[in-house]
């Protein structure tokens, strides 16, 4: 996979990034982060009562939060490719349960903890931020804390995954993880290219 | 640009200086990528050592793996590219976390190196290490790559070095923010916790061994080092001058000339380790001199140890005598 090898841009006299930009990549953040809301929401039971029921429902507060970030932040165009890409991404996020673990339903959690793992690690959309943009335009500071809580939010996904219950299926965790990793950053690598900002 | 494509992954590289010479790996520390061997690098390679320096599995450029990095990892990677460089004099220098794994390559393959270079290293994690590493994790799970680099600086550098660098110190960080990976960064740091002691295992070393630490660091404090030096049979520990912990960073042309009068003697067959302790010459081109007897190297104040004498007190203040 080509290395990205250019900035978001160019930067507007105000010092922020283009609407076309901001628009396809809020749309992407809001398509993943939303599976993963979603996900954590079928998952989180009516009535808190595991110690593992108050991270998920941390998780889901947090990802509501990155979506209306995004939704609030963002400087919105009409993109006519957004109808097609969005069912690409959507299908994607579809659950893909882990093969060889103990049931259906942790096979699910591995894949929801695999796929939160890609979306909070894989995609760093601070990492596009020229130096010359507005430190204090909302876009930017949009992106700057969904990368930071991304990193935080990860600790859970880690938990889990590298957990002593998941041990003896270590390399199907892996590979799952894999999977994920490799198929987030397609989706990512693919948005960014038709932005114009890694090699062909 | 050189890729090297290992077992565990695929490993950024570079080569620097003559290609038929005597050879020195350099493994980086935490956060460290290959660039930051610049400085240090070029003072070999003045002295005409072929220079190898690459990115950790997990750091810079190189594979990150998503869950787990073992160390037992790094040291293959280490075997594979000094495979890759031939039958040459293979000096393999390592710095904080580079340096466990050169002490672990050297334990592991004992006989296909001519010389090792701990620097700023350790064979034990005593409380303090491991308080201090668990409070990095910690820094770099709340608050990020920036976090703790924020936390690395001040333990890494002196007050001179931080005054006179403030102003790319928030480029370098950037530039550390951008190629390292908060989940890499953890992997890597998480391969410390299960870490057994490689102490009992540092008599099978049998390379020519030069530990170098620097005096003021408190990061891994001398103490850590020169159990080093009590257990490697061949060996010497020399004390780089006024230098913190990332003294090839600091010091670099210092201790790169340190690191290549090492090697030089050990290919002359001048090197006589006999766990002696040197002080590093203050400037390039001086000399090394014995630590003074009877006084413990270990105490940052001259404290005599218990069978010494001779020494001259110190002369007193006017001040303090009255």
């Amino acid at each position: 996979m080509n290395a990205i090898n250019a900035l978001l841009g160019p930067i507007d006299e105000d010092g922020r990034v283009p609407a076309r930009q901001q628009t396809r990549i809020a749309a992407f953040l809001l398509s993943a982060h939303g599976a993963q809301a979603r996900q954590l929401a079928t998952t989180m039971p009516m009535h808190l009562r595991q110690p593992w029921h108050i991270e998920l429902h941390a998780q889901y507060c947090r990802e509501m939060e990155i979506l209306s970030l995004l939704a609030h932040s963002t400087t919105w165009v009409y993109d006519p490719h957004l109808a097609l890409l969005s069912w690409q991404w959507e299908a994607a996020w579809l659950p893909r349960p882990m093969q060889g673990a103990a049931d259906h339903f942790h096979g699910l959690l591995v894949d929801m903890a695999a796929l939160g793992h890609a979306i909070h690690a894989g995609i760093r959309p601070a990492a596009l931020l020229p130096e010359n943009v507005a430190p204090l335009d909302p876009f930017v500071q949009a992106l700057r804390r969904i990368e930071f809580e991304s990193g935080r939010l990860l600790q859970a996904q880690i938990l889990f995954l590298k957990g002593p219950q998941l041990a003896d299926v270590r390399a199907d965790v892996a590979a799952a993880v894999e999977r994920r990793h490799q198929q987030v950053g397609e989706l990512w690598h693919a948005i960014l290219q038709g932005l114009n900002l890694v090699a062909e | 640009m050189p890729w090297l494509k290992c077992k565990s992954g695929r490993i950024h590289y570079e080569l620097a200086g003559p290609e038929d010479g005597p050879v020195c790996v350099l493994v980086n520390g935490l956060t460290q990528y290959v660039k930051l061997w610049l400085p240090f690098r070029d003072g070999l390679v003045a002295r005409g050592f072929q220079v190898a320096s690459y990115d950790m599995l997990g750091q810079g450029q190189s594979d990150k793996p998503r869950l787990f990095i073992e160390q037992e990892d790094q040291v293959d990677v280490l075997r594979e590219l000094i495979a890759s460089l031939g039958p040459r004099p293979i000096f393999v220098g390592g710095i904080s976390f580079g340096g466990v794994i050169a002490l672990r390559y050297a334990i592991e393959h004992p006989d296909t190196i001519a010389g090792l270079v701990p620097m700023s290293s350790f064979a034990e994690i005593p409380p303090q290490l491991m308080r201090l590493g668990m409070a990095m994790r910690t820094a770099l799970i709340l608050g990020g790559t920036t976090y703790l680099q924020d936390l690395l600086f001040p333990m890494n550098f002196s007050n001179a070095w931080l005054e006179a660098k403030a102003d790319i110190i928030g480029l370098a960080t950037h530039r550390g923010w951008l190629i390292n990976d908060v989940y890499a960064l953890q992997n890597l740091m998480e391969s410390f916790l299960n870490f057994q002691p490689l102490t009992a295992k540092l008599s099978a070393i049998r390379a020519p061994t030069m530990i170098m630490t620097g005096e003021f660091d408190f990061l891994v404090p001398r103490a850590l080092q020169d159990s080093l030096r009590t257990h490697i049979p061949n060996s010497e520990l020399v004390i780089i001058p006024r230098a913190y912990h990332a003294f090839t960073l600091e010091r670099a042309d210092l201790a790169a000339y340190v690191m290549a009068r090492f090697a030089e003697d050990v290919m002359a067959g001048r090197f006589v380790g006999k766990q002696s302790i040197w002080i590093a010459p203050d400037e390039v081109g001086g000399e090394l001199t014995p630590f003074p007897a009877g006084f413990d190297h270990l105490r940052t104040i001259p404290v005599r140890l218990p069978d010494a004498g001779g020494a001259e007190p110190a002369p007193q203040p006017e001040a303090a005598a009255s």
